[in-house]
């Protein structure tokens, strides 16, 4: 418990500096952000200064981000260039961003320890080689040029998935881009779990295990697999928080409107609240998943303590 | 969308995320009539405030005045305008006609819409479509709040009576009044009580009306408006799909999902392969060009700016890069302008022996030269041609080609004359008058962020070209000041943009003019 306070007011000390940090840097990003909302088209003298009052643009660093701080304490994000409320899009955008990651999550953890347990069971086998075979593929091919063919090939020649967009639903519009997004990690998972597999099934206790005339299922199931997560756990942890945040590409290419793509637009835009309001969310998200990550690895592997 | 290459700033800077569907799913969205349509996502659809929701606006909202494909003007909402002296200008509106929420289309509609447009504290952007009238001045001070907040100059003498009295005579007034100035549309008293809600879901005058609200980073569905006294259009719905990136759109298409896209530049070279026959392009009135540095010395001899101007190539570009769908500029008003000459630029010949010679001339060329040019628009290709020729034909050891982060840091390179060499241009008339080009580029009023030029005998000439009444008298003016521009050869001219679209084969009849796709001619073959 003390634990855990502690973490959370860690979180709050994160939150204010990395706000301000964030805040700082979206000011100093070169050029202007009203000459960026205009696009090449000019706009009149006097509308360029309106917008600048509005949004405050007219006004130092540490006073703008006074402005953004005091809005925050009545519970107001602030709103973008064009008067939208960052709260709102947060709001519209992060169940998108939230079905797409959690799907692809699961992908991730079901299919890539089922394949690293599989493989690291069958060492040296051609399922072992296939599997190999496959994550080095799925490592290696660029996320993008894996969802422009998945796209075409299996949305527009096939037909099988829709091609962009969500107006299907979960999980039907989510599966061909979460595929996408969990290539990665996918691969990553399975290599994971099969080094671990194979070292603990040479360790020790595995031995012992076999040795008091436990069945090979009972070994494998409790005593091996639950020492081969603890790093495919970490790493799936740190992953849910890198696909909260992480799938701008994918977003883009199957025209999801979720968090990746919001925060991309606004930093396009200069847009101080949104740019901040989508990174602080991110960085308590990743916050909260170390926190996971701790205590699932300290219920796995009880040598684990963090008092 | 807008021209082809302005749509690829506004629309890929400015358009959010959005998803396909919209209101009818994600397939067979040409049902019960209808069709559905690619757009960005739309910073506002008020009209006087948006950038980037021209199709939408196009449809929702009638203009006074139109153009045709073939240049010629006709009436929409307006009667007549008319005008004896270019400077005091009578709009005469047809009566009968309403807003979709019933009310009356009057000379006050327009005034109403206008004084807030123009009225500059509430920082709409087409503010400045609107700086010719007068009053203008005094609701856009230099400091300080407008002691006003109506324009001088628009007079309300009935309900279908408008005076418009301008600062300075403009023969071009009435092509300002065509459907892409979207500062000159009128909007109904609902527009002022509620503009939160007007600016999601506009009452306009136009064709279509909203049915429901806009869904952000979705879209919405417009349907027919039964009272609509114009031209009834070919569908009785149209489905606007928000998406964040064009390329997707276009897979889209493809799939055959959504039915009209504009094609994004990444995709000119491909298109006529995937769509065949139904691709749509019309010459737009914008100009692709490269400013250069006029106040930097070793760009102040002519004969240097001519040899790099005629050291590209610009039908081999055009075909590498655009696949052969822009028009190499031989002029620097594009020909859908009314009135438009061509064949006007000699230094826009590709000559590499003269260019040599030219830049022997002219002294040669010592050191880096330098292309600046927003990153991130998908103009690298483009620019890596383009230094690779001037490289190539010129004999200069270093050309290279230099992106910005974003538009944001080009644009304030090229205002604060940080730029050492060429850099990126673009100019899309909103209104397809020579006038808009020329006092848009080669005036310091203009506003483009590009050509570092201004002469007062250009402005002379100008003035002329604007104060003549006789439209084809100041046709011949417009063109001999685009002449006389030539002949200092501030800019590098490279090609006429164009508008592309491609299309399902569910829809027939589109129509791509002067102001970009007409949504209203398409229909859904169900």
């Amino acid at each position: 418990m003390r634990y855990l306070i502690r973490r959370l007011l860690e979180a709050l000390v994160v939150f204010f500096g990395i706000s301000l940090v964030i805040y700082a840097m979206t000011y100093v990003l070169p050029g202007d952000p009203v000459a960026a909302l205009a696009g090449d088209r000019p706009l009149a003298p006097s509308v360029v200064r309106a917008l600048r009052e509005q949004h405050h643009l007219d006004e130092p660093l540490l006073s703008q981000y006074g402005h953004y701080l005091a809005g925050l304490l009545h519970g107001d994000l602030g709103t973008d260039f064009n008067g939208r409320s960052v709260a709102e899009q947060m709001a519209d955008r992060w169940p998108v961003t939230l079905k797409l990651a959690l799907t692809a999550w699961g992908i991730e953890a079901v299919v890539g320890i089922g394949l690293g347990v599989l493989a690291g069971l069958r060492r040296g086998t051609w399922t072992d080689r296939t599997v190999l075979a496959f994550t080095i593929g799925a490592t290696s091919v660029p996320v993008f040029v894996l969802a422009y063919t998945a796209q075409v090939v299996l949305g527009v020649k096939l037909g099988l998935f829709p091609v962009a967009g969500n107006a299907d639903g979960w999980p039907t519009s989510y599966l061909l881009p979460a595929l996408c997004v969990a290539a990665f990690g996918l691969a990553s998972v399975s290599r994971l779990v099969r080094a671990e597999v194979i070292e603990n099934l040479r360790a020790d206790y595995a031995r012992t295990a076999v040795a008091k005339g436990l069945s090979q299922r009972r070994v494998v199931g409790i005593h091996v697999l639950r020492n081969s997560l603890v790093p495919a756990v970490t790493y799936l942890a740190i992953d849910l928080g890198y696909l909260l945040g992480g799938t701008v590409i994918i977003e883009g290419v199957f025209n999801l409107p979720g968090i990746g793509q919001l925060l991309f637009q606004a930093i396009r835009a200069h847009a101080g609240p949104t740019v901040v309001g989508v990174s602080t969310a991110l960085i308590l998200i990743f916050l909260a998943a170390s926190v996971l990550v701790d205590l699932l690895n300290s219920l796995l592997d009880p040598r684990i303590r963090h008092d | 969308m807008f021209t082809a290459s302005a749509s690829l700033s506004l629309a890929l800077v400015l358009a959010l995320a959005g998803c396909s569907g919209g209101t009818q799913g994600g397939s067979g969205s040409a049902k019960d009539g209808g069709f559905s349509v690619a757009v960005g996502e739309p910073d506002h659809l008020t009209p006087g405030r948006s950038t980037v929701g021209w199709d939408q606006l196009r449809v929702l909202f009638a203009p006074l005045v139109k153009v045709d494909q073939q240049g010629k003007v006709s009436y929409v909402q307006a009667r007549s305008v008319t005008s004896a002296d270019a400077k005091h200008w009578t709009i005469k509106l047809r009566s009968g006609w309403t807003f979709h929420n019933g009310e009356a289309v009057t000379a006050q509609s327009y005034a109403d819409a206008w004084n807030a447009t123009a009225y500059g504290p509430n920082g709409w952007a087409a503010n400045g479509q609107l700086a010719g009238i007068e009053g203008y001045a005094a609701l856009n001070p230099a400091k300080g709040t407008p002691k006003t907040k109506t324009l001088s100059g628009v007079q309300v003498v009935d309900a279908t009576t408008l005076k418009v009295t301008l600062t300075s005579p403009d023969s071009q007034f009435p092509l300002q009044l065509t459907p892409n100035q979207t500062g000159f549309y009128p909007m109904p008293k609902a527009a002022f009580t509620n503009p939160a809600a007007y600016d999601k879901k506009p009452i306009g005058n136009g064709p279509f009306k909203m049915t429901s609200a806009w869904t952000a980073d979705k879209g919405t569905t417009v349907s027919d408006y039964a009272a609509y006294k114009g031209t009834k259009p070919k569908s009785s719905a149209i489905t606007f799909k928000s998406y964040t990136d064009l390329n997707t759109a276009y897979t889209d298409a493809l799939a055959g999902n959504t039915d009209v896209i504009g094609v994004p530049v990444s995709k000119y070279g491909q298109v006529k392969a995937d769509f065949g026959d139904r691709v749509f392009t019309y010459e737009a009135p914008s100009l692709e060009f490269m400013g250069l540095p006029l106040f930097d010395k070793r760009f102040q001899d002519v004969r240097l700016r001519k040899a790099l101007s005629m050291a590209i190539d610009r039908s081999a570009v055009n075909k590498a890069i655009y696949g052969g769908l822009y028009t190499p500029a031989t002029s620097l008003t594009p020909p859908s302008e009314v009135g438009a000459e061509t064949d006007l630029c000699d230094a826009c010949t590709y000559d590499p022996t003269e260019a040599k010679k030219l830049l022997a001339e002219a002294g040669g060329w010592s050191g880096e030269l330098t292309i600046t040019y927003p990153g991130g628009l998908g103009l690298d290709e483009l620019y890596k041609a383009v230094a690779n020729q001037i490289r190539q034909n010129l004999g200069i050891d270093k050309v290279t080609a230099q992106p910005t982060a974003d538009w944001a840091e080009f644009s304030e390179k090229v205002i604060g004359k940080k730029v050492t060499g060429l850099s990126h241009a673009h100019w899309g008339a909103l209104y397809p008058s020579m006038q808009n080009t020329l006092r848009g580029i080669f005036t310091k009023a203009g506003g483009c962020v590009c050509s570092n030029y201004s002469a007062a005998a250009v402005d002379t000439l100008l003035r002329q070209a604007d104060s003549e009444t006789d439209a084809a008298a100041a046709q011949r003016l417009y063109n001999d000041v685009q002449k006389r521009i030539l002949q200092d050869f501030p800019v590098i001219p490279l090609f006429y943009g164009s508008y592309i679209y491609a299309a399902t084969d569910r829809v027939s009849g589109v129509t791509v003019g002067p102001a970009d796709v007409e949504l209203t001619q398409i229909a859904a073959a169900g």
